[in-house]
């Protein structure tokens, strides 16, 4: 019964939390002028402020959310591992590296697109390396470690690049994206990313079944006619353009794609292939939620969603590492 | 040849006896000067002659730097100890170059290190504004008479304008969508011409997008956009359609980086800029 419902009720939530992040922010709007704004009437300021800044911001953080939402639940589905998660595998970091050094060089002065299309191919890179890993090794804690350590080598990288900072000016750009933010999105950068967004998150549902079929093992996956190179395939390219591409809109954040799928997986009966859209939902949910407390917490200077998207998921990832430790492996 | 030293040696000692700084005598004047930092380097290529350069910092030449003609064909040193203290230089000037152990390792080398101050205020005589950084610097480097000069003539400008006030708003804008309120260089240099500071809170903040959709500045003073193909790009912050629509309708005055990235009498060259931006309509 639960299951039936999970979806529409996230969806719904969702659409709440969105307009409920159009409601609020620095200058105080009436709900009455919120409204008449949505339906493009009342003062041009109002509608600037919810047409051009806040909608495009809550729906910015909706989409990275999903996106890490779905990318985290196809990869645990895929690695069998609860742990995996585009942040703790380093795919994030690695997408992030890319799109900053697309930034460093002045690539993005070609073409808006080069930023997207860099931060997929970090992320694709890092996800395909993890797969390979993953057929070689059947141990989970070699995996994380994989992961730990291309995401310390891409944050090393990053660290190559600030200290090679051809002058103190351009480095608060590369923090921008180190850090993870939607603030100052617009509906330009989301539809520059969108495309991408979309094709990685039909590829990852479209793998559903094979997720499903995976929970047996790999050989029993493969006796039921799973083509594992396929899904293997298909996951990783799925899952590199969906992060990528949150990387691309907000910058590397991390641990909402491991929190969303790990309350969800018990709702679903421990499917993955179920578990893949109430994910996505829950994750964009949360992200919009994080980002409203973002923009109303008091800070002298507004803090950073990826910064506080780690604070509360790095103890959650603690707390899901520290359940397993029945397991052995 | 002797004919020759002893007019050399005649030269010189005229050149000596003749110096536009009578104060230092040429016994104590630093001869050989390595400068750490391209804040250091702006000093340094005012005020000394370049004969007694022995090397400015690697970015003394780039587009942020004032004095970048001057510093062309001047060599140059990472602010490595190991690499300064092989030039051998009899001293050594510095804002933040080198890091912070820079000043007293030097000192410890027999080297002794020019600290300059930190800019924080355009006017008055306190420690840290820049008539003052100025003078102190110039005495250090026993150019007294230099430093006034180059004191008087930033004092005479800025009166100049202050002359050119009018009751306009505007808002500092950089390509990463970062804007200053409450004293900062930028801040005094709108007050001095006139202009009110659109962003009334003190420190550096992100562009306060929702006020600009409601309340617009009439001047938008838009610094570190001059290389736009590597600073402003299709996913700088201040491409958001709110941020855009003021640069494109606001009255811009752009202003160079080499005037604001480091703090001294060139900060003049915005607050002119911007006098003259405050009294387009």
């Amino acid at each position: 019964m639960m299951l039936r419902w999970l979806s529409p009720a996230l969806a719904l939530l969702s659409l709440v939390a969105i307009f409920l992040a159009c409601l609020l922010g620095s200058t105080a709007l009436p709900l009455e002028r919120v409204l008449a704004a949505f339906f493009g009437g009342g003062d041009a300021g109002d509608r600037l402020v919810v047409w051009s800044i806040r909608l495009p911001r809550a729906l910015a953080a909706f989409l990275v959310g999903a996106a890490l939402g779905l990318s985290g639940a196809a990869l645990q589905g895929l690695l069998r591992n609860p742990l995996a998660e585009p942040g703790v595998l380093g795919v994030s970091a690695s997408a992030s590296l890319m799109a900053t050094i697309s930034i460093y060089y002045g690539l993005v002065a070609i073409s808006p697109w080069v930023l997207p299309l860099a931060a997929i191919f970090g992320a694709v890179i890092a996800t395909a390396l993890l797969a390979t890993a993953a057929v070689r090794t059947q141990s989970v804690v070699t995996l994380i470690l994989i992961g730990v350590g291309l995401s310390s080598f891409a944050g090393a990288l990053m660290s190559l690049l600030m200290n090679l900072a051809p002058n103190p000016f351009s480095l608060t750009e590369m923090i921008n994206w180190m850090l993870g933010s939607v603030a100052n999105r617009s509906f330009d950068e989301i539809l520059l990313s969108l495309p991408f967004l979309l094709v990685g998150s039909l590829i990852l549902v479209g793998t559903r079944r094979g997720l499903s079929a995976l929970t047996l093992g790999e050989e029993a996956a493969n006796g039921v006619g799973l083509n594992l190179r396929n899904q293997r395939i298909f996951t990783v390219l799925g899952a590199g353009l969906a992060t990528g591409a949150s990387v691309a809109l907000a910058g590397a954040i991390g641990f909402v794609g491991i929190v969303a799928p790990h309350v969800v997986r018990p709702c679903v009966n421990h499917d993955p292939a179920r578990s893949l859209i109430p994910s996505a939902l829950l994750a964009g949910l949360l992200l919009v939620l994080a980002d409203i407390g973002v923009r109303i917490i008091p800070t002298d200077n507004e803090l950073k969603l990826g910064v506080v998207a780690a604070i509360i998921g790095a103890p959650v990832f603690v707390w899901i590492a520290m359940q397993r430790r029945s397991v052995h492996d | 040849m002797s004919r020759l030293i002893v007019l050399i040696l005649a030269l010189v000692l005229a050149a000596c006896g003749q110096g536009p700084e009578p104060a230092a005598s040429p016994s104590d004047r630093p001869m050989r000067i390595v400068s750490l930092d391209f804040c250091a380097d702006q000093y340094v290529l005012q005020l000394v002659d370049r004969e007694q350069i022995l090397a400015l910092s690697p970015d003394a030449e780039r587009e942020f730097s004032f004095m970048r003609e001057a510093a062309i064909g001047l060599p140059t040193v990472r602010p490595v100890a190991e690499d300064v203290i092989i030039l051998k230089p009899d001293l050594v000037i510095r804002s933040y170059g080198g890091g912070p152990n820079a000043a007293s390792f030097f000192e410890r080398a027999g080297i002794p290190v020019i600290q300059v101050g930190w800019a924080s205020s355009i006017l008055g005589e306190e420690a840290n504004s820049i008539p003052h950084i100025t003078r102190d610097v110039a005495d250090k480097l026993g150019q007294t008479a230099r430093g006034e000069a180059v004191v008087h003539n930033y004092l005479a400008r800025i009166k100049a304008v202050e002359a050119a006030a009018t009751e306009r708003s505007a808002l500092y804008m950089t390509p990463s969508g970062v804007t200053s309120g409450g004293n900062s260089l930028i801040h005094q240099a709108m007050i001095a011409v006139g202009l009110e500071n659109y962003t009334d809170r003190p420190g550096w903040h992100s562009i306060p997008l929702e006020r600009l959709a409601y309340e617009r500045p009439d001047v938008v003073a838009a610094a570190f956009f001059e290389a736009p193909a590597k600073r402003q790009h299709g996913w700088s912050a201040a491409r958001h359609p709110v941020a855009s629509r003021e640069l494109r309708e606001a009255d811009l005055v752009r202003l160079d980086s080499a005037w604001l990235a480091c703090g001294g009498w060139f900060v003049i060259e915005a607050v002119e800029a911007l006098a003259n931006g405050a009294v387009r309509e």
